[in-house]
């Protein structure tokens, strides 16, 4: 079980933001795509999350999506999260409610996320009248309340004050813990890659560099350029 | 001076008697803009949401012959309108020039194009957004367009109320088409155009406080929804 991709070629207009000729996900974990502003990892993650079309190439999402549920059972958030005009409460309870879960079932489980997540004191706060770091929680809550397959977080924790840095990655390790999800999180923070993630990917100007274990990748990159990056040269 | 207070006395003893004249004139100018305006938004709803969300050949030019009728005189709508209407002209047939339903079809070519703007420009601007977002959601195709009109709600009020304002105070459109004829297609602001002429100021007082208090409550409407998200 895995997501593979081949040939994935993304222009824009005509500059060329992707480039990779082949790379494999692993099912269940959680991966990271690393790399400085530009390199793409925006552009690949909606592409694997079935929001926007490659030019060329193909994905493969093995035994994790049959033909009918792509939609249903893979989620993104994004870089620049974006809330329905209600409360916290109804933006979490939207996907269930879509899904036709009942009005009892919907509430125990959006409360159960809102404790989770302490988000108690804003469940029922207008989406507009939340601060940045506020919004990319609910968020979150918003795209995990389902139990999707395949989860792509990018930068989802970028303007959030420590703490509740602390409560998302916990949320994001139960995910895939508890419900088995395949994780996929677009971040810059190293830190944050060491102690969240599996696997890292490292994309420069649209190509991947290097992918391998995150421990591996931060401590002992094979390629020059990594190295550059992890330490803040590039 | 003078003349200015006594026209104002008269005319708020007009508003208070119930005048039968100036209320039957006020009346039909609601008839007609609010029969205009509902048809608009049939046909301007949906065509903005449809331009704002999908891309086709030649899709920049009708974007811009779109802000040029949105910003068309209401005479040359008007004109349109009485030509095609008149009795050599291709709908002459039908008969209904000088009736409040030319008065209605004039203003609804008026205003159709504006809420079709400004709604596209809100689609425009948020469509894509909202149909991934949708999609991330697991949304199907009927509950992403109902997330994107629930998205939009502000946008379309806005567009509505500002096509009601457009058309319930412009006179040319519906003084050529409606021949301004008393008891019949005599709305407010021909009414004032030629009470004015005649320097009748009293009716003429009366009727602009009421299209100002119109005014006043339609732009209230829109202030107060753009406050509150
Ligand atoms: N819609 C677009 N139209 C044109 N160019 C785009 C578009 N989206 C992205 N690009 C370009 O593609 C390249 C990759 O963008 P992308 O957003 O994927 O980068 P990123 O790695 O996510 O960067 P960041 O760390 O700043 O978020 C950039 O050079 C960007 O300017
Ligand atoms: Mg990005």
């Amino acid at each position: 079980m895995s997501i593979k991709f081949n040939d994935i070629t993304k222009y824009y207009s005509n500059y060329k933001a992707l480039d990779i000729s082949e790379c494999t996900i692993r099912a269940g974990a959680i991966t990271g795509i690393i790399g400085p502003n530009g390199a793409g990892k925006s552009t690949l993650a909606r592409i694997l999350a079935g929001l926007d079309k490659a030019d060329t190439g193909s994905i493969q999402y093995e035994g994790l999506l049959q033909a009918g549920d792509y939609n249903k059972k893979i989620t993104m958030v994004f870089q620049k999260p974006y809330l329905l005009k209600t409360t916290v409460y109804k933006n979490i309870a939207y996907p269930l409610k879509i899904r036709g879960y009942d009005k009892k079932d919907i509430d125990s489980r959006v409360n159960n996320i809102i404790n989770d997540m302490e988000l108690q004191n804003i469940k029922y706060q207008k989406a507009w009248k939340l601060s940045g770091g506020e919004a990319q929680k609910a968020a979150l809550a918003r795209a995990l309340i389902f139990n999707p397959s395949i989860v792509v977080l990018d930068e989802p924790t970028a303007n959030i004050d420590p703490s509740s840095i602390a409560v998302m990655e916990r949320m994001i390790r139960k995910a895939k813990e508890q419900l088995r999800s395949t994780i996929i999180i677009v971040t810059h923070n190293m830190h944050q890659a060491k102690r969240l993630c599996d696997d890292l990917i490292f994309m420069d100007k649209g190509k991947i560099v290097e992918k391998g274990e995150s421990l591996q990748l931060i401590y002992d990159p094979r390629y020059e350029t990594t190295k550059r990056f992890i330490n803040g040269e590039l | 001076m003078e003349y200015i207070l006594k026209g104002l006395t008269e005319a708020f003893s007009l508003l208070l008697s119930m005048d039968k004249e100036v209320y039957g004139i006020i009346f039909l100018s609601l008839y007609v803009s609010i029969s205009a305006t509902v048809l608009s938004t049939l046909i301007a709803v949906p065509s903005g949401i449809l331009l704002g969300t999908i891309d086709f050949k030649g899709k920049k030019l009708v974007v811009r012959i779109l802000y040029t009728f949105m910003s068309m005189p209401p005479v040359i709508a008007g004109l349109i309108i009485f030509l095609l209407l008149s009795r050599r002209g291709p709908l002459g047939f039908l008969g209904i020039l000088f009736t409040p339903t030319a008065m209605i079809i004039a203003q609804t070519c008026l205003v159709t194009p504006i809420i079709t703007g400004i709604v596209y420009n809100g689609t425009k601007e948020k469509g894509k957004l909202i149909g991934s977002l949708a999609k991330t959601l697991g949304a199907n195709k009927l509950q992403a367009l109902l997330m994107l009109i629930c998205e939009l709600r502000v946008n379309l009020l806005t567009g509505v109320i500002t096509g009601l304002g457009r058309a319930i105070s412009e006179v040319g459109a519906v003084m050529i088409v409606g021949g301004n004829i008393k008891g019949h297609t005599r709305v407010m602001t021909t009414t004032i155009a030629m009470l004015q002429g005649m320097g009748e100021y009293s009716t003429a007082i009366a009727i602009g406080l009421v299209l100002l208090l119109l005014a006043f409550t339609i732009n209230s409407i829109i202030y107060h929804f753009q406050q509150v998200e």
